[in-house]
């Protein structure tokens, strides 16, 4: 069975024709089967100012689909939801997991590879470091490694069933930044 | 041909109801239309290997990482072993980690392919890590010592 194509775009101006009516009674995409009708030739009925239709088959059709979908819109979602500890907490949490874990796979990939990242080298060149740099690779390599500790914990509660309702979300949530940065700052300068 | 320049036209094109541009940040991925709306929903084949069971020991892999992380800090450097144990304890809790990322940012359904060689790339990078720690452990000081000499260097 031949599928007719509408061409002209979605929001054009109605226009109040006869072909018009007759033409929106005649969308049919049979996406259902892409290849299974013998192609014949295309016969194209246009009139001056008017939309044309197009006999085409339903390979063509499939192919028109996938085309218009790949231009659709997609909603917007992470940029509009409003920012909460709920979900701001639990991408921390994956970012920090696999930025340390990102971190030690190079380590030990580097290091079997035979890179010189024995500790001895690596404390050496550590230790010739500013005091400045020494100081924000140790944040940056503590507070990931702590807050993601941290808040395991709080999973692990949540695995057991407790504190899932949204009192006690927060209230772990914000004893968990807070010793969070307790622990960061003891292990950087303890 | 239509469908090349339709491709080709990946500037910011202004929505209906909109007066802003929009920009998709990856580009929309091979489009698959398999069957019709009226078709029901695939459901995966269940499997306890890679259900509860999985889940079960990803819980358990975390719960142990608390004590082995804690206790060779606390208590000065300890045997070899616990080092070790910690070591790939560490590795097998970033594979599991790294394979929900993949399962969750790389849907079956779209990229089929894409998800099993991210799936094995992840395999593999775990070998490579696995045997650069025992290489590590062999050669090498152990984890919690290397941390602490590094640390306070």
């Amino acid at each position: 069975m031949a599928s007719r194509i509408l061409t002209r775009p979605l929001f054009a101006p109605q226009l109040a024709s006869p072909l018009r009516r007759a033409a929106a009674t005649q969308i049919r995409l049979a996406a259902t089967k892409p290849y299974s009708d013998a192609p014949h030739a295309n016969t194209i009925i246009s009139k001056p100012g008017h939309e044309s239709i197009i006999n085409s088959t339903s390979a063509d059709a499939y192919e028109l689909l996938v085309a218009q979908r790949k231009n659709r819109p997609i909603a917007p979602h992470l940029s509009i939801y409003q920012p909460q500890l709920t979900w701001y907490s639990s991408a921390a949490n994956r970012i920090t997991g696999v930025t340390l874990s990102g971190l030690i796979y190079l380590y030990f990939m580097g290091y079997a590879a035979g890179l010189p990242l024995d500790s001895a080298t690596v404390a050496a060149s550590f230790g010739a470091f500013p005091y400045g740099v020494k100081l924000l690779t140790k944040f940056g390599l503590a507070a990931p490694f702590t807050y993601h500790s941290w808040n395991s914990c709080r999973h692990l509660v949540w695995d057991t069933g407790r504190m899932l309702d949204l009192k006690n979300y927060y209230r772990s949530g914000y004893a968990m930044l807070a010793v969070t940065a307790a622990t960061t700052l003891w292990l950087v300068y303890v | 041909m239509s469908m090349l320049r339709t491709g080709l036209r990946a500037a910011p094109k202004a929505r209906v109801f909109s007066t802003t541009a929009t920009r998709a940040i990856l580009p929309a991925g091979p489009q698959v239309i398999d069957g019709t709306v009226n078709d029901a929903a695939k459901i995966p084949e269940t499997n306890p290997t890679h259900g509860s069971y999985h889940w079960s020991f990803e819980r358990l892999i975390s719960v142990a990482l608390v004590p082995l992380t804690v206790a060779p800090f606390a208590a000065g450097s300890l045997h070899p072993i616990t080092d070790a144990v910690l070591g790939a304890t560490l590795v097998m809790h970033s594979h599991i980690g790294f394979q929900n990322c993949i399962v969750d940012y790389i849907p079956h359904r779209k990229y089929p392919k894409s998800l099993k060689a991210a799936k094995w790339a992840l395999n593999g990078a775990t070998a490579v890590v696995l045997y650069g720690l025992y290489e590590f452990e062999t050669n090498d000081v152990g984890i919690t010592e290397a941390c602490k000499r590094i640390w306070k260097a």
